[in-house]
């Protein structure tokens, strides 16, 4: 029996549930799972296909004991959680997991066909029984993983996206962006995906009261979105990446994400979902220490 | 059967454009592969290779169309009477929206034509009929489908679940198979046929290729009477949508799912529109109530509604089951749920017939 599954049973002793992945996801690779029982975390696996952060179950969950298994960036969702209030740090019991880099299951799908068998066996990466670049198909954010220094690649592909975007002027900019909004559905599976996107049925986004977007379907309205989205996840975005992976239409928003936490990393010295003490740095606006120089 | 080549298809797709709209697939630049249908215009590259990400829907189903526009036309007070039976005098003018152009949708599969055929029975009844929708019926009326026959298939097409599958015809005028060198094209309607006769259709005497056959789930007509029996067992519902999030993509990505929602944008306070767009049963608000209540209160409850409305209502009502097998809402769930295994479980888990 595998580590994973005798630790969740484990817990599951604590907790009666736990959250994890198992192999039986649409096109034959990992998904999302509860474990009830010790016999249904028999099926309880963990690869390089649990790409989801299973840490946006948690707010829904928050009145009972739960445990989940995590990766390094799915705990600093937890963690940012815990330091919202969120979610009860006694109630929440994590299997922590070393992460094996995730893959892009999309882009996979995309070049070589929807369920096309892939096989990692942690060096080589086949999919249809066809040796392919790894690195092609790594999720960018693991790519520049704070968490866990890549011994494999050096180059971030990210990076290198948000430096060609910072040479944009405004203007520049405003059209990259109503392009890509353009075809923004406004399915919200990019807030539904997201850990920290909890306002659920009182999302400013779609509510008439208070009216801040339009109700219509259009780059227009789906820019006022993203911003009200983003700037809600000032100090709060703890870098996952799902709300990029979940866009149907491949709208590159862990850009808009990364700028942001870019910046409020050099203005308040804060890394969101590191510390379960600290204090959101939009609750204190306390700007590097200085504070306001009021009492 | 007809025939015409690969170059020829701009021109042709050119030729169409002059009278109406053309929709046709393609995948956008800087997104990472997603393919969509979008309005054709010169130059445009085509993709018939990959399926889309999204339905065609919105060639009889927009995003957001215009209802009505309104003005207030002196005064400004919301006093007085509303809408058209406004006296003569009265502040309120009602813009009517302009009907819609004639358009071509090219290179939908056969699952979205089918699609078109099974919303027709909600939306394009005869006038006088409990259901008919005008702004759908003005689009459906003026829209000529070429419908790309699959000779692939990929691991989430499940059409041959309903009917004819690949070999489907209902709600096309012109079925397209792809061949060497082009595409062969068979009229199975009167504007098809029409079509056909342009010159730049050449006659041939090739045999169509053979079509892809996908996986089939059998039995999913039983689901009508099977669905109601389990619709208290809010266990079932809880356990197969629990890795759901409650996102709107499996019903917006749907070439069946029609759900909507009624909004006025205001320019200012006295002159705005009165739009329709696109809405989800899987959102929280949905069905969230002026009072409070909302009697879909968790996702279970919003999920059971999803496949009770495709499987159960839509078939009781309007004859039709409100699904195509496209597979669109498998292959792009952010969660990895396959809408099959729950269909499965339906059918295995509702009890006997009598
Ligand atoms: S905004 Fe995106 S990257 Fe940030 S926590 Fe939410 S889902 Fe993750
Ligand atoms: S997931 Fe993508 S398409 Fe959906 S609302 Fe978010 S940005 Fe728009
Ligand atoms: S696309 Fe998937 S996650 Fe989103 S509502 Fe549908 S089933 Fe749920
Ligand atoms: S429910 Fe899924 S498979 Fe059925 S028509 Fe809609 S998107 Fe396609």
């Amino acid at each position: 029996m595998s580590e994973l599954v005798s630790d969740i049973q484990k817990i599951l002793g604590e907790t009666g549930l736990v959250l994890g992945w198992a192999a039986t996801g649409a096109g034959g690779v990992a998904a999302p799972e509860r474990f009830h029982t010790a016999e249904e975390a028999e099926a309880a696996i963990f690869d390089s296909t649990c790409v989801h952060n299973l840490a946006v179950h948690l707010p829904r969950l928050k009145a009972r004991a739960v445990g989940i298994v995590a990766k390094a960036c799915d705990a600093r969702s937890i963690v940012e959680l815990i330091a919202e209030h969120e979610i009860d740090r006694e109630l929440v019991k994590v299997i922590a997991v070393t992460c094996p880099e995730m893959l892009d299951v999309k882009t996979i799908w995309r070049r070589h066909g929807y369920g096309a068998v892939i096989e990692d066996d942690g060096g080589e990466l086949r999919v249809n029984g066809e040796l392919v670049d790894r690195a092609a198909y790594t999720q960018a954010k693991c790519l520049g993983c704070e968490e866990r220094p890549s011994a494999s690649i050096s180059a971030s592909v990210r990076l290198q996206l948000s430096e060609d975007f910072q040479i944009m002027n405004v203007e520049e900019r405003r059209t990259f962006w109503r392009e890509q909004f353009s075809r923004c559905i406004r399915c919200h599976a990019c807030r539904e995906a997201c850990p920290m996107c909890y306002c659920r049925d009182v999302c400013i986004m779609q509510t008439s009261d208070p009216h801040w977007t339009g109700g219509g379907i259009n780059a227009g309205e789906a820019e006022m979105m993203q911003m009200i989205r983003v700037n809600h996840l000032a100090g709060r975005c703890t870098a996952c990446g799902e709300c990029e992976r979940a866009c149907p239409v491949g709208i590159p928003l862990m850009l808009l994400m990364e700028e942001q936490n870019r910046a409020i990393y050099e203005m308040f010295d804060y890394r969101a979902g590191v510390d379960p003490e600290a204090k959101p740095p939009l609750l204190t606006f306390d700007i590097k220490g200085d504070g306001w120089g009021e009492e | 059967m007809k025939f015409i080549s690969s170059d020829a298809i701009p021109e042709l797709l050119e030729a169409l454009s002059a009278s109406s709209v053309v929709w046709a697939p393609r995948e956008l630049t800087g997104s990472g592969g997603t393919v969509m249908f979008e309005r054709w215009r010169t130059g445009d590259p085509i993709d018939l290779e990959h399926f889309s990400s999204l339905s065609a829907k919105d060639v009889v189903l927009p995003r957001t169309e215009k209802l009505f526009g309104y003005t207030y036309a002196f005064g400004g007070g919301l006093g007085g009477a509303f809408g058209n039976g406004a006296p003569a005098g009265e502040q309120l003018v009602i813009e009517p929206a302009e009907p819609a152009p004639p358009a071509v949708l090219f290179g939908a599969r056969a699952c979205d034509a089918k699609a078109l055929d099974v919303l027709d029975a909600l939306f394009n009844n005869p006038e006088g009929e409990a259901y008919n929708d005008p702004q759908y019926q003005s689009r459906r009326k003026s829209l000529t489908v070429i419908t790309l026959a699959c000779t692939t298939c990929d691991e989430a097409c499940f059409c041959s679940s309903f009917g004819n599958g690949t070999s489907e015809k209902a709600g096309s005028d012109i079925i397209v198979y792809p061949v060497e060198g082009g595409l062969l094209a068979e009229a199975v309607s009167s504007r098809g046929e029409a079509l056909l006769a342009e010159p730049i259709f050449e006659e041939s005497e090739q045999a169509p290729p053979p079509l892809a056959e996908t996986a089939r789930i059998e039995g999913l007509e039983r689901l009508e009477e099977k669905l109601p029996r389990l619709f208290d067992d809010m266990d079932f519902w809880q356990e197969i949508s629990e890795r759901c999030t409650s996102c709107g993509f499996c019903t917006y990505g749907c070439p069946t799912c029609y759900c909507f929602n009624i909004h006025d944008e205001m320019r200012s306070d006295r002159e705005g529109e009165r739009q329709r767009s696109w809405d989800a049963c899987m959102f929280a608000l949905y069905t969230q109530e002026t009072s409070g209540h909302n009697p879909r209160p968790t996702l279970a409850h919003r999920y059971r509604n999803r496949i009770n409305h495709k499987f159960s209502y839509y078939p009781e009502n309007q004859g039709k089951i409100l699904c195509t097998g496209c597979g669109r809402c498998i292959r792009g769930c952010p969660a990895g749920l396959d809408i099959r295994d729950v269909l499965r479980a339906a059918l295995e888990e509702a009890p006997r017939e009598p």
